[in-house]
């Protein structure tokens, strides 16, 4: 359960929330994104979001390019440049189904990046990849943040992802949980 | 240990289905032999020939045509009353509370009672046949399509709403195709459901189509006649499921497929 807390964050600010399973980091990360709004409280600010799940949550029943303009609304050029950028020039016309985890991840990637976000809200999405296509997949996200100058939210258990896209860490933790400066990773 | 027999090679079924069809029509014949009473009991010829007199003179197209019509008009209010109702009933559980009650009973009324009722309030006349034929099926889509709602992935539904999808949007991309095989199922079911139901609206209460025909052939006891028109009628009934609902199931199932 979530006590009281205040969280503030400006485009091209990154920050990680970290805390064990349960205690409620992907429940903070849905009243951010608008997705449960049965709380006490506000979420303020005209910053466009764009959400990462935790799995690739795409249309099974459209093709990859597809995947990124409908839920997005973006041009579908800005759809190719960003399939290109993550690797999957060559898939834009397949089915989710027919893709490995790993592409259908970068797909949901590629979607969110296409929403052209102030902020990327990401929910533990390296989490059950295996090490080297995580490697890759935080590579990627830190490039694509670069280049659009996105800030992040992170919502993750594993404390070397914050370091490893330069995001400020946070600790949530108690009961009810509040958040507080994660000392141990600075 | 597991035996592979049971993924033995099969063919596409067409043999033995032509030879269940020729056992039927042998089967045909030998009864029509033993009864020896071409007028209850009349053989494949003479009911091929009677199917070939009302083609040739134009009656089979013209009741046919006002039977198809009425198919597919009750066919058509059944399928977008029952998705709406469904589809709401699935949705929310203050309309399923409250319409759930309305629903088990319209489920449980019979066919005739609905038609008899709709000829006497609204009068003997094409809105009361066809809203009869509509009432007697719109229960089963609402329950088929309600079924299919609930079954819908709230995952998918999070990231319409993350991406600020519209209304109309995540209706067409999000809900429908997760619908479609229960719309798809309920179609094929219903329409076969649809035109037994129209030829008894038709027998009751209207002076056309292949039901009227049936009632006028039934009082004069010329069976031949009511078997040519109820085979001419489920001819036109299965081309309809070969040639359109099929094809259309297949193309909404494509992208189960893994490879192109």
């Amino acid at each position: 359960m979530l006590g009281r807390l205040r969280l503030d964050i400006r485009r091209g600010q990154r920050i990680a929330v970290l805390g064990p399973s349960g205690i409620g980091k992907s429940t903070l990360l849905r009243i951010i994104a608008g997705l449960d709004r049965d709380f006490p409280g506000s979420v303020g600010g005209d910053e466009r979001l764009s959400v990462v799940f935790q799995e690739p949550t795409l249309l099974p029943w459209r093709r990859a390019l597809d995947n990124i303009t409908i839920p997005t609304g973006c041009d579908p050029a800005l759809a190719r440049d960003l399939l290109a950028r993550v690797g999957l020039q060559d898939q834009m016309d397949r089915f989710p189904r027919q893709m490995s985890l790993g592409q259908q991840r970068r797909l949901s990637l590629a979607r969110a990046f296409a929403a052209r976000p102030d902020i990327l809200l990401m929910d533990e999405p390296f989490a059950s990849l295996d090490p080297d296509t995580a490697t890759r997949m935080i590579a990627l996200t830190g490039d694509l943040l670069d280049h659009s100058g996105a800030g992040l939210i992170l919502v993750t258990h594993d404390a070397r992802e914050p370091a490893r896209l330069m995001a400020r860490p946070l600790m949530l933790r108690g009961d009810p949980a509040t958040l507080h400066e994660d000392r141990q990773a600075n | 240990m597991i035996s592979g027999r049971r993924h033995r090679k099969s063919g596409t079924g067409a043999v033995p289905g032509v030879l269940s069809l020729a056992a039927m029509l042998v089967l045909w014949v030998v009864v029509a032999r033993i009864s020896d009473n071409p007028r209850t009991m009349p053989g494949p010829e003479a009911v091929a020939m009677r199917l070939w007199q009302i083609t040739v003179t134009g009656e089979l197209w013209f009741h046919a045509g006002m039977t198809l019509f009425r198919v597919l008009a009750s066919f058509a209010l059944a399928m977008a009353v029952g998705v709406a109702l469904g589809l709401w009933m699935g949705r929310s559980r203050t309309a399923d509370h409250w319409l759930n009650p309305g629903l088990v009973i319209a489920l449980n009324v019979p066919a005739l009672v609905i038609i008899v009722l709709a000829y006497i309030w609204i009068g003997l006349n094409e809105v009361a046949a066809i809203l009869a034929v509509a009432l007697n099926k719109i229960p089963v889509v609402t329950v088929m399509l309600r079924e299919g709602t609930r079954a819908l992935h709230p995952d998918l539904d999070d990231m319409a709403m993350a991406f600020r999808m519209s209304r109309a949007a995540r209706l067409r991309h999000v809900v429908m195709p997760q619908l479609a095989p229960h719309v798809a199922a309920a179609a094929r079911a219903g329409i076969s459901l649809i035109w037994k139901i129209v030829l008894v609206v038709e027998f009751l209460g209207r002076s056309n189509g292949v039901g009227f025909k049936i009632h006028l052939l039934f009082s004069s006891f010329d069976v031949a006649g009511v078997l040519a028109w109820a085979l001419a009628f489920v001819a036109v009934m299965l081309a309809i499921d070969i040639v359109v609902l099929r094809p259309w199931e297949a193309r909404l199932s494509r992208w189960r497929r893994d490879e192109d």
